[in-house]
């Protein structure tokens, strides 16, 4: 069953964008398809705060945007990581992975 | 792509933000199609996923709503806030920041005016000056109208030579004659400086040479002045001395060449007979240059056309070399190293008042440590911290800029009243230059004084570390705040330095005898053109005619005419010879050389040593030399009953009696071997001299009234006193040493202010640290010389850097002293003792207030 957008832990959208950006340009509706995929359909992002989000990353200067064509021959915007937004990347994992170690941790034990 | 372009380009923004949602759309469709909806059902459940387009959309738009003029914006509300939440701290900066901009710009518009602007002619640049220099007599002169001819027509750099020289004369058509300046010019003197008539035409040639039609060209002032801008003027004539004229045209406003006054131009034939001699010296000469061409090129070409003339016309030529100098260099060179030196001090000012300013800044940081600390931790970045600091140093720069503004057009005022002296003084204005000037001063000035504060202020390690030790810990010290405050004392030194040697200078120049007594001496000029000098017999009639009348004023206690003013800068050297067996006549000496005549002496009180004064000799058989000569030319013997030879003359004078030195070549100059001669003038019209019982302008109606009677087609001008000339020529010297000590004193107070500032707020950080000292047994004695030596040491090594400074830069003002030397010790340490006093006194207060604290009432507020 799918997640509620409210579900998603706050900024942790962010760092799954930069995530699957990372692995190569990508426009933003292939990045919807994509997290879909990888998570088996767990997670669905709504085009409400994926857009605005692809933006602000933009601004930020994590995100690098260029028009390209996409597989169906149509003009797309195209993005991809800027060397700032891998290392805000790195950032954002290890601090997921400490935290999610954290809540598992607390999970486990307090059971 | 940056935050900026979007700004700029919402509109394709817009477009690109619609055809990246379209494109998702349009991929939803397609998948669901692909699925096996219809088309219509996907676009339906395509659109009803994605949500409202527009707010999607808008939610985008305000990722990059904030861009840098908005953030600006922000800024500089806030700032304003800050501002109004301090006011006494506001007003402070901005009073010192206008005091500091407003003389800065006010000292700028009279460079931009003097030395940067070009002179109001077209392509001034390739305008010079021209004059024939003496290699033997050392000196230069006017041009001969031969000569200038020649050399325009010989030479191969310039458009065209022409010259000019100016009479005065009266104008004779109303009840009183009018005395007018005339120019007397050569063909090609509009040309030269690219000049049309407002109204009318240039001189025609046949105007220009000898016999033909009269003509004159006036002036603008004149035009109004006396024809009320009458547009017929044309054709009228105006009736000088005993001769008529016809107005062929008017010049424009503002043309003022050769000199300020000229009211009428007037061709000179230049083949007229008498202008054939090639000793006659007229004009001096301006020309243009071809374009491109150097100075220096034009130097040596029109040297080489007076080396052929030299070749062919041995007797006359053959030690005169041809001189050039930009027009602009005769018009502002003179002024050009006081307004350097003017500008330098207010540049310094300007910085006193930035170190000022940054010091009160800095000290504010620790009030503001919280506030900074708040923001960091609420995710504000570095940058827009520095940002917000520097907005706040912006509109107090602005307000400081715009307030300056004002007081630079009133310094604009004071100049124009005490600038007479300098060149170009009227075309002093307020103008969009000046304007973009003090805007420019005023960003500089944020940059300056804001800057390190703000990079300070926001060191994220030290605002929260600041922020808790100013409340609950001993604040160590502030050494960047010390270092302020003795730079700033340091540069008050050094400006307070340069004004005292100047005003040394000036005391020095006070206290100089001048050898001659100016007070109660009335001087007066009667129009007289060059045309009567050829009747130099006649011309003596008519001065010796004035002179006697005058004589018989009553109050009038002697009288004289000399050719110039005694005190102003004017020097005739001449080569005298000694003709005497017991000498050895090869020596070649130099004297200055003076004509005088009638009570020269005995009106000027210059004491007679020995021998007789003359009075009238208009053989040049006799001459009178003063102290230094004898004392130079005749060591140990009486020079009495020598005979001298003065070359270009042909004269060989007696000596009849010995006078005491006078200053004749202005305060400034230390007398020089002087020759007096007591004959008739060659200047028409010269100045007399004339001694009275009371205050000298009170005769001038009863001497108008009796020049008029005995000459009544003549007019009198230049009445004055003869302290009046004195103290014009050193004008220039007055207004440099007056600014100097306005922006020094303004400094000093500065400093002091600074300093002041600077410790209170110390004794204020240090409260608790006081209140414990105390409470442990802590006199108040020992707190308030505690202060009181934190004080006195910064400004001691303040005033030893300023010092230093001082004697290293005082070259500049080299030429400018008279007797005090640069390094004068009095002046330094007259100096320091000056700024260490105000320096306590500043301090006083301050520590005086730290040793009244109250240690319980301190250490309770904790």
């Amino acid at each position: 069953m799918p997640l509620e957008k409210s579900d998603l832990l706050q900024g942790t959208l962010d760092m799954l964008i930069l995530k699957i950006v990372a692995l190569g340009p990508v426009h933003g509706y292939g990045i919807s398809q994509r997290i879909r995929q990888i998570s088996n359909d767990v997670l669905q992002v709504q085009q409400g705060s994926l857009y605005p989000a692809l933006h602000r990353l933009e601004r930020r200067g994590w995100l690098e945007a260029t028009w390209g064509e996409s597989e169906n021959a149509r003009q797309a915007k195209f993005y991809k990581l800027s060397a700032k937004g891998r290392k805000q990347l790195m950032k954002e994992e290890s601090n997921w992975e400490r935290l999610a170690a954290a809540v598992t941790l607390i999970m486990q034990t307090a059971e | 792509m940056t935050r900026w372009k979007f700004f700029l380009r919402k509109s394709a923004m817009e477009k690109e933000l619609d055809s990246e949602i379209g494109f998702h759309l349009d991929s939803v469709i397609q998948e669901k199609v692909a699925a096996g909806l219809s088309a219509e059902e996907a676009r339906r459940l395509a659109m009803l996923e994605f949500g409202g387009a527009e707010q999607v959309k808008e939610e985008c738009r305000s990722a990059h709503r904030i861009t840098i003029i908005e953030t600006a914006l922000a800024n500089l509300k806030s700032a304003i806030r800050f501002m109004r939440r301090s006011p006494g701290f506001s007003v402070t900066v901005i009073l010192v920041l206008a005091l500091g901009i407003g003389a800065n710009s006010a000292v700028f518009s009279a460079i931009d005016a003097v030395l940067l602007r070009p002179l109001p002619y077209p392509d001034s640049g390739e305008l010079v000056v021209l004059h024939q220099y003496d290699r033997t007599r050392k000196s230069d002169s006017p041009i001969a109208p031969v000569r200038l001819e020649e050399w325009n027509r010989y030479n191969s750099t310039f458009q065209a030579i022409a010259g000019s020289y100016t009479q005065d004369l009266s104008e004779t058509s109303g009840t009183l004659p009018e005395r007018l300046v005339e120019a007397d010019v050569t063909p090609r003197f509009l040309q030269v400086l690219g000049i049309a008539p407002e109204l009318g035409r240039d001189f025609t040639s046949a105007e220009e040479h000898f016999g033909g039609p009269p003509a004159v060209l006036i002036s603008d002032r004149f035009w109004r002045r006396r024809f009320h801008a009458d547009p017929n003027v044309l054709g009228k004539a105006v009736r000088i001395e005993s001769s008529s004229a016809p107005i062929v045209g008017v010049l424009p406003a503002g043309f003022e060449f050769p000199e300020k006054d000229v009211d009428l131009w007037a061709p000179v034939p230049m083949d007229a007979p008498i202008a054939q001699d090639r000793a006659f010296t007229w004009f001096t000469g301006i020309g243009r240059l071809k374009p491109g061409i150097t100075i220096a090129r034009a130097r040596a070409d029109i040297s080489a056309v007076q080396a052929r003339l030299a070749w062919q016309f041995p007797q006359t030529d053959k030690d005169l070399k041809a001189e050039i100098q930009p027009l602009k260099e005769t018009i502002v060179g003179g002024s050009r190293r006081s307004l350097w030196i003017l500008f330098g001090s207010v540049t310094l000012l300007l910085l006193i008042a930035c170190t000022n300013i940054a010091a009160l800044l800095l000290s504010r940081i620790t009030e503001r440590a919280h506030e900074i600390s708040l923001r960091y931790s609420l995710g504000a970045s570095r940058c827009s911290i520095v940002a917000q600091l520097l907005a706040e140093a912006f509109v107090l720069a602005l307000a400081g800029s715009v307030l300056g503004l004002a007081i630079a057009a009133a310094g604009i005022r004071v100049l124009h009243s005490l600038a007479k002296a300098l060149p170009r003084a009227d075309e002093i204005t307020l103008d969009w230059r000046i304007l973009l000037y003090t805007l420019g001063s005023g960003v500089i000035v944020t940059v300056l004084c804001g800057l390190v504060p703000a990079l300070i202020a926001s060191r994220r390690s030290i605002s929260p570390a600041l922020a808790s030790r100013s409340r609950t810990q001993v604040f160590a010290g502030a050494p960047l705040q010390w270092t302020l405050v003795g730079v700033q004392v340091s540069l008050a030194v050094t400006l307070l330095t340069g004004a005292g040697l100047l005003l040394r200078s000036f005391q020095e120049l006070g206290r100089v005898s001048p050898g001659f007594d100016p007070n109660h001496v009335l001087t007066l000029r009667i129009s007289g053109n060059y045309g009567e000098t050829g009747d130099q017999k006649k011309m003596f009639q008519h001065m010796k005619r004035a002179l006697e009348g005058i004589e018989t004023v009553p109050g009038v206690d002697s009288a004289a005419i000399s050719a110039t003013v005694p005190g102003a800068a004017r020097e005739f050297p001449t080569d005298v010879k000694i003709t005497d067996a017991a000498v050895s006549s090869d020596r070649k000496t130099t004297a200055d050389e003076r004509v005088v005549y009638g009570a020269y002496f005995e009106t000027l009180r210059i004491p007679l040593l020995a021998g007789s004064a003359c009075r009238e000799d208009t053989l040049w058989t006799t001459a009178v030399v003063n102290r230094s000569f004898a004392e130079a030319y005749f060591p140990n013997r009486n020079a009495i009953g020598h005979h001298l030879e003065i070359t270009p003359f042909d004269a060989k004078p007696e000596i009849t009696g010995i006078v005491g030195d006078a200053r004749e070549n202005g305060l400034n100059h230390a007398p020089i071997p002087t020759l007096y001669w007591c004959s008739s003038n060659a200047n028409p019209s010269p100045y007399f001299l004339i001694r009275t019982h009371g205050d000298p302008m009170g005769l001038a109606n009863a001497l108008r009234r009796k020049i008029h009677r005995i000459e009544p087609a003549r007019s009198v001008f230049d009445i004055m006193p003869l302290t009046h000339h004195l103290s014009e020529s050193n004008a220039e010297n007055r207004f440099r040493t007056l600014l100097l000590t306005l922006f020094a004193l303004t400094a000093v107070s500065l400093a002091a202010i600074g300093l002041y500032g600077t410790l209170s707020y110390l004794v204020m950080l240090r409260r608790r640290e006081i209140g414990l000292r105390m409470a442990l047994g802590a006199l108040p004695g020992q707190i308030r010389t505690r202060f009181l030596a934190q004080g006195a040491a910064i400004s001691l090594l303040g005033c030893i850097a300023g010092l230093a400074i001082a004697a290293a830069f005082s070259r500049l003002l080299a030429g400018m002293l008279y007797d005090v030397s640069r390094l004068d010790p009095l002046t330094y340490v007259a100096v320091a003792i000056g700024v260490l006093a105000v320096a306590s006194a500043a301090s006083a207060l301050p520590a005086c207030r730290a040793a009244r604290l109250e240690p319980m009432q301190v250490l309770r507020e904790e």
